[in-house]
């Protein structure tokens, strides 16, 4: 497959695998479009969480050769990984929140990293924030909110500082029908600015209400699906 | 839309809680103090070194004794002889810049005091005086001197007094070496607890770290964050063993003071000397501070 600048990340016959064991997946092509959307699914243990760590360089492959926004990152030292690391942000399943930290701070987080002017901080966040309607929760801390505002929180700080591919596991599953739709309105119009953005889902209402290409992991591979082609799974089968 | 709050930042890394905290500040408190005193001692034994050695710098004396015979004359010109061979050897060591022997009426001044007027010496058994200048930048064994002139002048014998401050230089030497030893051992044992209590703090907190390299955070940025709380930790604990050691200093000193030798009263304190004393939170501060960034940037290192 030849290296295209279009691509925010491609794969080449990427591998991963934990000590010595077998791969978790296998042979993996990738040309993710700069400006694309695109579900993440496929059954428990596919192998999502391992490719979405590869995507926001925790982890680098075992084999193969990766690209993430136009860096071999075999060969990418670790300050210059740091850097690409700014430019995605990341929603965990399990949130990941600094529990001792304020909902404020942890929004912030990428911010200062990244050694932003705290008054510019102090303005972002609390916009941000009102916009997630946790206006009443900056100062709290995290421990102290319910599963859905931690969702919330998390996918803030995931999005605060504009990333250019937005990585997000299950990032609804945890917040009520009335903000649900208001988040994934939030990713679409970031994908509008031109963000990338990648969603691991096991939501079929979610799949069925947006209408992206889905990179769907099956026996340890990565195929692209388009919304005509799901019935080539038997259904949804997420 | 609400007001930005005003926000007091707080670290990502919850170090202010680690139960490694109150140690360190122990052990930094314990270092600080050792070296307070070892350094004091160091100093001191310092100034007492620079009076010694400016006491037998320059010149050296050296006694013929005279020999012993019924016959006077035979016993005068011998004497002479091994004065003579003494001169000649001393004239040949290197560092010594003048040899001069005193003459029959230099003698007799030094003897006045005791003796009185119109003593002839020449009938008494007077040991000959021999005055030698020195290089007072040669680097002199008195004690292999002394030997050397023996052997060379079997009556001569070195100022015995310069040969006791001699041997006491060695002595004080020797033990500015072990304090200096200690000083290092001081240094070497708290950077080794700072380095590895810093590695079971990244441990701690690896949770907090990979987050923070998730969103970007370079290692100096992780680093510099261990390096604030261990400035904070070293100057607290510096401060509180150098507050412990000042007056331990002065107990110490004044304990020397009761001895009354006039050899340990010379081990004064300078003011400069005074400095770096109190100089020593900083240095420990500086230490630690890098220890624990230096750890944390190696430790890291093996992440991804």
């Amino acid at each position: 497959m030849p290296e295209d600048i279009n691509n925010i990340i491609e794969m080449q016959n990427v591998g991963i695998r934990y000590g010595q064991g077998a791969e978790v997946l296998s042979d993996v092509k990738l040309a993710l479009k700069r400006g694309s959307f695109h579900f993440l699914t496929g059954k428990s243990g596919a192998g999502k969480t391992s490719l979405l760590s590869m995507m926001y360089l925790a982890q680098r492959p075992s084999r193969g050769k990766m690209m993430v926004f136009g860096r071999d990152i075999n060969f990418t030292n670790r300050d210059a990984l740091s850097s690409l690391r700014r430019r995605i942000g990341v929603v965990f399943q399990d949130f990941r929140l600094l529990d001792h930290l304020s909902a404020f701070d942890n929004v912030a987080l990428p911010l200062r990293v990244c050694g932003m002017d705290e008054r510019e901080i102090r303005k972002r966040v609390s916009e941000l924030l009102t916009w997630v309607e946790l206006d009443n929760h900056m100062l709290d801390a995290t421990a102290t909110l319910s599963g859905g505002e931690k969702q919330r929180v998390a996918i803030a700080r995931a999005v605060i500082n504009r990333p250019e591919l937005l990585l997000a596991d299950e990032p609804t599953g945890n917040v009520d029908n009335f903000i649900a739709p208001k988040l994934m309105k939030l990713f679409v119009e970031l994908n509008k600015l031109g963000t990338t953005v990648v969603i691991a889902t096991h939501s079929e209402k979610l799949i069925n209400d947006f209408a992206y290409p889905r990179l769907h992991l099956q026996n340890r591979s990565l195929q692209t699906l388009y919304p005509n082609n799901y019935s080539d799974l038997g259904g949804l089968n997420v | 839309m609400s007001r930005p709050p005003y926000i007091v930042r707080k670290q990502e890394l919850p170090l202010k809680g680690d139960s490694t905290s109150l140690f360190l500040q122990v052990i930094i408190s314990i270092a600080v103090f050792i070296f307070a005193i070892t350094l004091s001692g160091v100093l001191a034994i310092n100034s007492m070194l620079e009076n010694w050695n400016q006491s037998i710098l320059g010149s050296l004396t050296v006694q013929i004794m005279p020999v012993n015979d019924t016959n006077q004359e035979k016993a005068m010109s011998e004497t002479l002889a091994y004065q003579e061979k003494a001169v000649e050897f001393l004239q040949n060591v290197k560092g010594i810049l003048r040899v001069v022997p005193l003459k029959d009426e230099q003698l007799k001044m030094l003897v006045q005091p005791w003796l009185g007027d119109g003593v002839n010496i020449e009938n008494l058994p007077m040991p000959r005086i021999i005055d030698v200048k020195l290089d007072t930048d040669a680097d002199i064994d008195f004690l292999q001197l002394a030997k050397d002139l023996v052997v060379a002048s079997p009556q001569a014998s070195l100022d015995n007094h310069k040969l006791w401050l001699s041997k006491l230089i060695r002595f004080a030497d020797g033990l500015k070496m072990i304090a200096t030893t200690v000083l290092i051992l001081v240094v070497g044992i708290s950077a080794g607890a700072i380095f590895y209590t810093t590695q079971m703090s990244l441990g701690l907190h690896k949770y907090i770290i990979e987050i923070l390299h998730v969103m970007g955070a370079k290692d100096a940025y992780i680093a510099q964050q261990y390096a604030k709380r261990m400035a904070f930790l070293g100057i607290s604990g510096s401060l509180f063993g150098i507050l412990l050691a000042i007056p331990t200093i002065f107990f110490i000193g004044s304990l020397a003071v009761q001895i009354e030798g006039g050899i340990i009263s010379e081990a004064n304190l300078g003011i400069v000397d005074w400095l770096i004393i109190l100089s020593l939170p900083i240095f420990a501060t500086t230490i630690a501070v890098w220890t624990a960034y230096y750890t944390v940037k190696r430790t890291l290192q093996k992440m991804l």
